[in-house]
């Protein structure tokens, strides 16, 4: 009763017509991002994180959830129309949704995934409203080693869960941590590794080195290589599925739904894994293996579900702990501060409007979506047409404009620049970028808990290990990072990591 | 290999930072503390990177960008530092027009009047809802007298 009277309450902040047309801007812009390859969720959100200063802190951080979970819907399409990703949470759908397309059945294909996408939604806003104030209650109760330790293990399993070297992507977390301690010390207020720059005593700004990291690296990398982009558009045809269709789909998005929430709420999880999980899943379930990378629809619903799905399920560690459990919610993270306001186990009682409003905006946004995504699919075909030689031209002048606004200091034009040259690179050399982003955010803060928990024990360390939640996350968190050391396992999870390849 | 051997002396680098910054003792640690064992953990994955590199051998660094444009990367890289340094000089709309052409010219060319009207359409688009809806002031430079 409590929750539905809060919920009424929610519902009135989300209709408000400035958070109505800030829900619409989150979704449209996300369904925009997603649908073009190049830029996504996490640029756009760096981009516009500005923005969100001229509004009220409901309506800002509204927009930049929006603009999360509408790249989700929006990914899809390119992915079954062109066969490229629109966002990393859609590379599987290549697989069988561009087959579905070009055997002549697009329109079921962009279907089943609004669809799927939206019923995965809902589950995962529901789900929210009902675990999220439990949750919050507990955490009311972690001192700073609970909160250190929790952030080891959400830097641990991100590391272990991105493809490739587990050493690079602990090395890559060991880098975004010292960047985060660039300036001022919290507590002894000594400037810290700013080789007596002034421009570097606050730090190094979020948004310079997202758009760097994702944005000007993206189009670096699409720039060395000439790619030709065919849309499938021209029989996109009914979107309704079959009933066959969906006799072959409902399971796979009930699954994908479960599955894509749970990974979405673990740190260091999230849209992408949850994506390619429910594929692998639906593939050893299927009574018709052999039909996925040929078109599939379960290989289109399930991991479309599960990265929707996983997208509300993030929003759990960020608003009850305070821990952002990937990137996107890092910058989530940096529109609340923008605020003032710091989500936590007391952001509940202390500010129902914004986390209640957050909710009933998602309900809301999610109707909008399929609305964009079912009878206006044609917009979004339209999008795709443009090439990208115009394209990215107009992107890099808006991560210019974008950073610029951030600090109105060109000092960010130039860390962004160093940013996306250095990302470029990593990508060349196999270093992925999202665990330096999510370490750089979370770096101050494992740094603070910690000192914090030693002030406390008198310098005894074991006060990381006398308390049962920190215990258990240590104790986690060293069971990754011994798992790629045995072989069998290590051979489990390179085949994962070739898969997402 | 190579890459390992430039984070071996990075995270060697930031080690020593953090010990010149100060590390305190356990019961307070100073500010140098968390930074110095982060150096010191850099230092060991990129041991083991360069380690892993030597016994499985390490791909050519030349093969990395071979068939690639990566002369374009270089110029759009060199195109954004210009524009960093003439940007609060120059001012924003003549910067921002002159990189556009370049890109749409140079870098991936376009017929030139679709690259005049996307230059202009957006240096001036851009420039107004900066400065005029969202309140936020981009330099104007040299045609601060017309813009205001």
């Amino acid at each position: 009763m409590e929750i539905i009277s809060a919920l009424g309450h929610g519902f009135a902040v989300a209709l408000q017509p400035i958070n109505l047309m800030a829900c619409f801007f989150g979704v449209f812009i996300g369904t925009l991002v997603g649908v073009l390859p190049g830029i996504g969720p996490v640029s756009a959100m760096a981009l516009l994180l500005p923005v969100t200063l001229s509004s009220s802190p409901e309506a800002g951080i509204i927009m930049m959830a929006g603009i999360y979970y509408g790249s989700m819907y929006g990914g899809s399409t390119t992915s079954i129309l062109v066969n490229i990703p629109g966002e990393a949470a859609s590379v599987i759908t290549c697989l069988d949704g561009h087959q579905m397309a070009k055997n002549g059945r697009a329109g079921p294909a962009l279907g089943i995934a609004a669809m799927g996408s939206f019923v995965a939604g809902t589950f995962a806003i529901i789900a929210l409203m009902l675990v999220a104030p439990m949750l919050a209650s507990f955490a009311i109760a972690f001192g700073p080693p609970e909160y250190f330790s929790l952030m080891v293990l959400g830097l641990t399993v991100l590391a272990f869960l991105t493809q490739g070297s587990m050493a690079k992507s602990l090395l890559m977390a060991c880098v975004g941590v010292t960047l985060g301690l660039v300036g001022i010390d919290q507590i002894t207020a000594a400037p810290r590794l700013t080789f007596d720059r002034l421009e570097l005593i606050d730090g190094v700004g979020l948004v310079p080195v997202v758009m760097g990291l994702f944005g000007i690296a993206e189009i670096l990398a699409n720039i060395e290589k000439s790619v030709n982009r065919e849309v499938v558009a021209s029989r996109i045809g009914s979107l309704w599925p079959t009933a066959q269709d969906w006799m072959h789909s409902k399971w796979a998005i009930v699954r994908g739904t479960i599955l894509g929430f749970f990974l979405g709420v673990l740190p260091g999880g999230g849209a992408v894994i949850s994506s390619f999980a429910s594929y692998a899943l639906e593939r050893k379930l299927s009574k018709r293996p052999e039909m996925f990378g040929k078109g599939a629809i379960e290989g289109v619903a399930g991991p479309e579900a599960a990265n929707n799905s996983a997208a509300g399920g993030a929003f759990i560690p960020l608003l009850t702990l305070g821990i952002p459990p990937n990137v996107v919610m890092a910058l989530l993270l940096g529109a609340f501060i923008i605020h003032g306001i710091q989500p936590g186990p007391l952001l509940i009682t202390q500010n129902p409007g914004i986390f209640w409003g957050i909710v009933a905006s998602m309900y809301i946004g999610n109707i909008m979506l399929l609305i964009l995504n079912m009878p206006l699919i044609g917009i979004w075909v339209q999008v795709l047409k443009v090439p990208y030689k115009l394209l990215f031209p107009l992107i890099l002048m808006f991560c210019i404009v974008g950073v610029f606004s951030s600090g109105s200091a060109v000092f960010d034009v130039f860390v962004m620049t160093v940013f996306g040259l250095v990302g470029y690179l990593m990508r060349k050399f196999g270093y992925e970028p999202a665990p330096l982003v999510l370490a750089f955010v979370l770096g101050p803060m494992v740094e603070n808990n910690m000192r914090k928990s030693l002030i406390l024990s008198q310098g005894d360390f074991s006060i990381f290990v006398e308390r049962p939640i920190s215990l258990v996350c240590l104790l986690l968190a060293a069971a990754m990072l011994i798992m790629p050391l045995l072989p069998a396992l290590r051979a489990k999870r390179e085949a994962v990591a070739l898969d997402q390849e | 290999m190579w890459g390992g051997l430039f984070w071996l002396a990075f995270g060697i680098f930031i080690a020593y930072q953090g010990y010149d910054l100060g590390l305190g003792e356990a019961r307070e640690p100073g500010s140098g503390f968390a930074i110095f064992w982060i150096g010191l953990l850099m230092a060991a994955f990129a041991t083991s990177i360069v380690f892993g590199a030597i016994k499985n051998g390490s791909e050519d660094i030349a093969s990395l960008w071979q068939g690639t444009r990566w002369a374009k990367v270089l110029l759009i890289i060199a195109l954004l530092l210009i524009f960093g340094f003439l940007f609060e000089r120059i001012g924003f709309v003549i910067c921002s027009l002159v990189l556009l052409l370049v890109l749409m010219r140079v870098v991936d060319p376009v017929p030139w009047p679709t690259a005049l009207i996307v230059s202009f359409g957006a240096t001036f688009g851009i420039w107004y809802a900066m400065n005029k809806l969202l309140l936020i002031q981009l330099p104007n430079g040299w045609l601060s007298p017309w813009l205001g």
